[in-house]
């Protein structure tokens, strides 16, 4: 047992605590802080950079090693350097402040591409900018949850974008091909679905080109599918009815 | 108040006679004040503005009258061109002078076209000291090519006495090189329009002669420059068209003296100058006379009043002079005050100026043929080739007659934003006797009403008054009156709101007939074509007349006419030809700049020659989102208002302003904020486009040494890590084979990657509406329906065939143009699908050539669709930062389907019905497509028997699949970015060519060629430069040459960055060079990391470089 004096103590500053059970034992190695994600992303290669000291610990604030038969046992090597490896990889962690502030910067960057992407400004037909978009979300105050998917939240952001800007989903252009004997009736049936028919034939059989709310595209697929039992065909034309090319404004 | 109503009355006086001077035609002069910036434009404007009376002499040249604009005001250099009315009698003969002043920034030189458009003449300024510069050959050149005729002022010459300090006889020497300066620069014009003039007439002899078949020709080089007299362009004192002035000190003179010759010419002028006497008698032998008589003199005085501040001296010379001083001014503590009290009365600037132009200037009735061809051809037509009755109007050019009968033709160079408030209709008049005596009647009313409802308030229950609006009998009477108050302020508010609306008037210039109020004329757009109308047109039509209509024409009436005076306008009911003036009420109909005639066959005016194209770009938001439609809104106006500003709405959404340079920016930027949009706004570096493709295995490393021979240091310890990397399912082989099993184990695609020789991708690039118009008919034919072609697009489909296949030689592309099965991104792009897979034949591509031969039906496969539709996913965004792919051929090698017909054809329904959308294996959550129906569709998976498995429907795992697969290929062979390339055109003196090259290296541009422009000193570079590197650069360059060197940036084409941005050292070699870590920054990895970054994706990057270097912030102790 070591003396517990200053002269023999190593204090550790910046401590970030990587844990792991295994074996019915606990490990701990002692970290620098903000660098264990940049060692799981493979961003950082200089184990030494990560590692505060190359020791297996305990407990690591009461500075208690582990001891090799305990890893041995446990890892099935007594490899330090190798230990902490997986100890690393696998154990758990609280995320340090830089960490979590770039894990959420990075997905409210992509909940906003997202909502550029699938979205349109209805007067222009034009898509709004990633920045504008950003922008908008800080105004209505929207948070970032770390647990749910950046698409989920994509999905509600756009609906509460909806009172502060103009904005809505990219409609989808389609045209089906329906016989005519279920045109009829299948119309009105498509009816609610449909935002707004852009090209309608009616001759030995039915065919519509119309712009459609993505959300709806399931539902309408369905419908024919089951209603024509096979015989109806239906085409996506673009995925995103959005202008093309650059306009100069006159 | 007196002094201002005295003002007022003399404006009047002024404006009357200025109405009755615009149909003296031989009376008037058109003439702008052209030069480099600070050379004392607006201040010598200042000056002549000071001689009608309407801003005091004591403030001319402090006040700047004609910078209306604050920012104007505040920066001190003029951003627009304005344009005033001036009166000036000479010698018993009275002349109208519309001045136009205009910027001298080389960012505004757009508003400098704009102002010499319209004028017949233009008054150089020279700074005494600074000389010729940059600024000042453009404005030479501009005058030019417009035929305009120019005379010269040399300003500032009191900074060659006070700052300079120097002698009158070095200030001689000096003054004559200035002058020397500006005859170089016209004479470089003039030789190299001669020698251009040659050029064509050799090349139309080199033809005939060819017809001829004359062997022997002879070049005659000394023709031309010696046969063609150039001796009336130059500028020189005794010609009379050179004034020395100081402007800011108000004096100035016209020297008529040929003073390097007879004496006896200056005698006679003594005579004629009081001060000149006493000097003359003791000359001392060798000095110019110019010196003697002229410097000499003003050298004393700026000795006496401002250097030695001697007021015996100065009292002398003043009663010599026989000047009359106000005692206060020769009291003033500041010298300049005196001194300009004493020149201005002395040797007063806006005589010698004015006095100059009227002499010198052409009338507008003077203007010559070849201006009037030049300004009715438009482009590259020759004059020849117009109608005849648009040749016709080459006369009403000439005549400039203001008859009755003479057609109306204006002008229109810009458009200008004026506040409601400026407009005459809406300025405040001096009341009238009796508009005062109503109003004193009113007021007596009011003020008696007033007294009665006080006396009622006193009686009770009438102090119960509410808020009720409906007024009843006298004991309401204050609230009624409160109430009218109210509604009076809020009518006032409404009123102001409908005031700041904002009112564009149009510049412009009358060259024939009369223009009137109310009068019915065509607007002739700058695309309007005579010829086209004039056989659309009855015989003799009119505009009141109901016409058909015709591109580019639109009739109007015209509003209102104003006389421009600086910041004010006045009314006017009509105007003669050969004015200035402004319209109002043409925002409807002009755009930028227009014709307005009476007839249809005037053609439009050639277009301005701008000097500086639009090359800054800035993207443009709104502070807040929902303010997008102010925005637009404002951009629209500026885009009117601002002859060379250009706004655009890109693809990506972005709203773009591009200007002239970043002074032209800030002001754009500022009228957006101030005046046109009215919101917060700001501006940012605008997205920049990126392309992603692979190229050949390079061959060299990055040390230039063979990599076939080296020993390859780490790259056994890569391979593995790229193995690891892969998740399951993936296998990739050595030779870039990707092999890739959907989830459901049920189908297998092989895919590999290859790059596309660069001739096919600019094929590709060039003939996308083919590809389209290929892609439809495929289409059609798929559901058995033909789309007809015409046959001329059949024979350019055939030839892009013939093209392609040329291209695409060699062992590995055999027969790959037959079995192309798709392009992409959306369905058009430049890249390509190949179906090599053994046993597939599928209708091609090609279907719509082979028409006729109606060979055996090819069967198409199931889920064909869906392998094209991941394709067409994996095209449209790559996977090193999400933007799309170039010049990449995928070819699939094999697909295996392990799936039992009768399943295949229940399923093969959903596929063509299945969105090109990316199924992750993470499908509840990949797409709300998904979301919204999974209970659906679980409900139909059981419906279907089973047919779905738990990894969705199989055509999204397959597209999933091949998608994935497609950017496994993409990732296995060496991956480059693509950067946007503009094409950059610099014009340079040969002095700045070495820090320009600086510029251009500094920002990875290349130097394709250098050219000297015959006849002058210019050399022309040819360059390319990364899109991404030209923020700032036309900034930069002519900060660094100190606006010597102008670019102009056009998109060209895309290129290859040609660094790997995955690379690290891997050869012996390398590793020597580079380290291991190879730090050296890579310019590939920056662009990439920067996208990446923008749209949210992983970057590899960590965030905090060095561990131990963090920030300790202890919270125990």
């Amino acid at each position: 047992m070591s003396i517990f004096t200053p002269t023999n103590q190593i204090r550790l500053t910046n401590v970030a605590v990587v844990r792991m059970k295994k074996g019915g034992k606990r490990f701990e190695i002692a970290c620098y802080k903000n660098k264990v994600m940049s060692w799981r992303s493979g961003a950082e290669k200089d184990l030494d950079e990560v590692l505060q000291t190359n020791t297996v610990f305990v407990n690591v604030s009461k500075g208690q090693v582990a001891k090799k038969d305990d890893l041995s046992s446990a890892f099935g090597t007594d490899d330090v350097t190798e230990v902490c490896k997986q100890i690393l990889a696998k154990g758990e962690l609280q995320v340090s402040d830089k960490e979590r502030q770039s894990q959420l910067e990075q997905m409210f960057r992509d909940i906003a591409t997202i909502v550029a992407e699938k979205c349109v400004n209805p007067e222009t037909k034009r898509p709004y900018t990633v920045i504008l978009i950003e922008r908008a979300m800080k105004d209505i105050h929207f948070s970032v949850k770390a647990n749910k998917s950046t698409k989920q939240q994509a999905l509600e952001v756009i609906k509460q974008l909806k009172q502060s800007i103009q904005i809505q989903r990219a409609h989808m252009r389609l045209r089906f091909v329906l016989p005519a004997k279920d045109g009829k009736r299948l119309k009105e049936k498509l009816r609610p679905l449909i935002k707004t028919v852009e090209n309608e034939e009616f001759d030995d059989q039915l065919e519509m080109v119309c712009l459609i709310d993505p959300g709806c595209f399931r539902d309408i697929d369905e419908l024919i599918r089951c209603e024509t039992k096979g015989k109806g065909t239906l085409e996506v034309l673009s995925l995103k009815d959005v202008e093309e090319g650059d306009e100069k404004l006159e | 108040d007196g002094h201002y109503a005295h003002l007022l009355k003399m404006g009047l006086t002024i404006l009357e006679k200025i109405i009755a001077l615009q149909k003296k035609t031989s009376h008037i002069r058109n003439l702008c004040i052209l030069a480099h910036v600070d050379h004392g434009k607006t201040t010598l404007a200042d000056s002549l503005v000071a001689s009608n009376g309407i801003i005091s002499s004591r403030l001319a040249g402090k006040l700047r009258y004609l910078d209306s604009r604050e920012d104007e005001q505040i920066r001190g250099i003029t951003m627009k061109s304005s344009a005033i009315s001036l009166h000036y009698t000479t010698g018993g003969n009275e002349y109208l002078i519309n001045l136009i002043d205009s910027p001298g920034h080389v960012d505004f030189s757009s508003e400098v076209s704009t102002a010499v458009r319209l004028c017949d003449g233009a008054i150089v300024v020279v700074d005494a000291v600074e000389g010729v510069c940059p600024q000042t050959q453009v404005v030479l050149r501009q005058a030019w090519l417009e035929n305009i005729r120019p005379v010269l002022v040399i300003n500032k010459i009191d900074r060659l006495i006070v700052e300079l300090k120097l002698t009158s006889q070095e200030a001689f020497t000096h003054l004559q090189k200035i002058l020397e300066q500006v005859n170089a620069v016209t004479g470089s014009l003039f030789t190299s329009k001669v020698l251009e003039e040659r050029a064509e007439k050799d090349a139309e002899a080199q033809s005939s002669c060819t017809e001829n078949s004359s062997a022997d020709q002879v070049y005659d080089w000394s023709a031309g420059l010696e046969e063609t007299d150039d001796s009336d362009l130059y500028f020189s004192p005794d010609r009379g068209n050179v004034v020395f002035a100081s402007a800011i000190d108000g004096w100035g003179f016209r020297y008529i003296l040929r003073f390097f010759k007879q004496r006896a010419i200056s005698c006679a002028l003594v005579k004629k100058n009081p001060l000149v006497g006493d000097v003359f008698s003791n000359s001392k032998g060798k000095k110019p006379l110019f010196v003697q008589l002229v410097l000499d003199n003003i050298w004393n005085m700026y000795d006496a009043v401002v250097t030695r501040r001697d007021k015996e001296k100065v009292e002398k010379m003043v009663t010599s002079l026989g000047l009359k001083v106000m005692s206060r001014d020769l009291r003033h503590s500041d010298p300049k005050v005196l001194l300009s009290a004493i020149c201005s009365q002395w040797l007063p600037v806006s005589r010698a100026v004015l006095s100059m132009v009227c002499e010198k200037l052409p009338c507008p009735a003077e203007i010559s043929a070849e201006r009037v061809e030049k300004l009715m051809s438009v482009g590259a037509r020759r004059f020849d080739s117009l109608p005849e009755k648009t040749q016709e109007l080459k006369k009403a050019f000439l005549d400039c007659s203001a008859d009755e009968t003479a057609p109306v033709i204006v002008f229109v160079s810009k458009m200008f934003a004026v506040d409601s408030k400026a407009l005459p209709q809406n300025k405040q008049r001096p009341l009238t006797q009796e508009e005062i005596a109503q109003r004193r009647e009113l007021a007596r009313q009011r003020h008696a009403e007033r007294q009665a409802a006080n006396q009622s308030a006193e009686s009770p229950g009438s102090a119960d008054a509410g808020g009720t609006s409906t007024p009843a009998g006298p004991a309401r009477g204050a609230v009624t009156d409160a109430l009218c108050a109210q509604t009076e302020a809020l009518s006032v508010k409404a009123a102001v709101e409908e005031e700041n609306k904002e009112h564009f008037v149009a510049f412009a210039r009358v060259y024939s007939g009369v223009v009137r109020k109310g009068q019915k004329v065509f607007v002739l757009g700058p695309k309007y074509d005579p010829s086209l109308a004039l056989r659309a047109l009855p015989e003799g039509c009119s505009v009141a007349d109901v016409l058909p209509s015709i591109p580019h024409m639109t009739c109007c009436t015209v509003d209102s006419l104003y006389l421009l005076m600086g910041r004010e306008l006045e009314e006017l009911d009509e105007v003669p030809s050969g004015n200035v003036l402004g319209i109002g009420g043409m925002e409807e109909f002009i755009l930028k700049s227009a014709t307005i005639s009476t007839s249809p066959a005037c053609p439009p005016f050639t277009p301005l020659n701008f000097e500086a194209t639009p090359i800054v770009r800035v993207a443009v938001e709104p502070k807040h989102p929902s303010e997008m439609p102010k925005l637009v809104r404002g951009m629209r106006l500026l885009n009117q208002a601002d002859p060379c500003a250009e706004v655009l709405i890109q693809e990506t959404g972005e709203h773009v302003l591009v200007t002239a340079g970043e002074v032209h920016l800030q002001r754009c930027l500022d009228d957006l904020r101030e005046r046109f949009a009215k919101i917060e706004i700001s501006a940012s570096e605008p997205i920049i486009p990126f392309r992603e493709t692979v190229i050949r295995p390079p061959k060299m490393d990055m040390v230039n040494e063979d990599l076939g021979k080296q020993q390859k240091v780490a790259v056994i310890h890569q391979v593995k890590e790229e193995q690891m990397k892969n998740p399951e399912g993936v296998q990739v082989d050595s030779t870039g084979l990707v092999t890739l099993t959907t989830p459901n184990k049920m189908a297998t695609v092989r895919v590999r990657a290859i790059p596309l020789p660069e001739e096919v991708t600019r094929l590709l690039e060039d003939n996308v509406e083919l590809i389209r118009t290929m892609e439809q008919f495929s289409l059609f034919a798929w559901e058995d329906k033909t789309l007809d072609i015409n046959q001329k697009i059949l024979e350019n489909i055939q030839d892009f065939k013939v093209k392609l296949e040329s291209n695409l030689q060699g062992h590995k592309w055999r027969g790959a143009v037959e079995h192309i099965w798709a392009f992409g991104p959306r369905r058009c792009g430049p890249n390509i699908l190949l179906n090599n897979i053994e046993g597939y034949r599928r209708p091609s591509v090609w279907q719509c050539l082979e028409r006729e031969k109606e060979t055996e039906r090819a069967e198409i496969r199931d889920f064909d669709n869906s392998i094209v539709s991941g394709f067409q996913l994996a095209t449209l965004s790559g996977p090193m930062c999400e933007e799309p792919l170039m010049g990449v051929c995928f070819s699939v090698e094999t697909w295996h389907m392990k799936i039992s017909a009768p399943l295949a054809q229940q399923d093969s329904v959903d596929e063509d019905s299945q969105p090109a959308e990316p199924s992750n294996d993470d499908q509840s959550e990949s797409s709300d497509v998904h979301e919204t129906s999974s209970n659906r569709s679980r409900s139909r998976v059981e419906a279907a028997g089973g047919s779905v498995d738990c990894y969705g429907p199989f055509s999204g795992q397959l597209i999933a699949a091949m998608k994935e697969a497609c950017r496994f290929a993409f990732q296995a062979k060496p991956q480059r970015l693509m950067a946007a390339m503009y094409t950059c055109e610099i014009m340079a003196t040969a002095e700045v060519l070495g820090r320009m090259y600086a510029v251009l290296s500094k920002r990875e541009g290349r130097v394709l060629q250098e050219e000297m422009k015959e006849g002058t000193d210019m050399f022309i570079i040819k360059a390319v430069l990364p899109v991404a590197e030209s923020f700032g650069f036309a900034d930069e360059i002519r900060k660094r040459t100190s606006g010597l060197a102008s670019p102009q940036l056009v998109f060209s084409h895309w290129e290859v960055i040609s660094s790997d941005p995955f690379w690290v050292p891997t050869t012996e070699e390398e590793y020597l060079h580079f380290g291991e870590k190879a730090d050296s920054t890579n310019q590939t990895l920056k662009y990439m990391n920067a996208v990446r970054r923008r749209k949210g994706l992983y970057v590899e990057e960590k965030i905090v470089e060095h561990a131990e270097k963090q920030r300790t912030l202890s919270k125990n102790k």
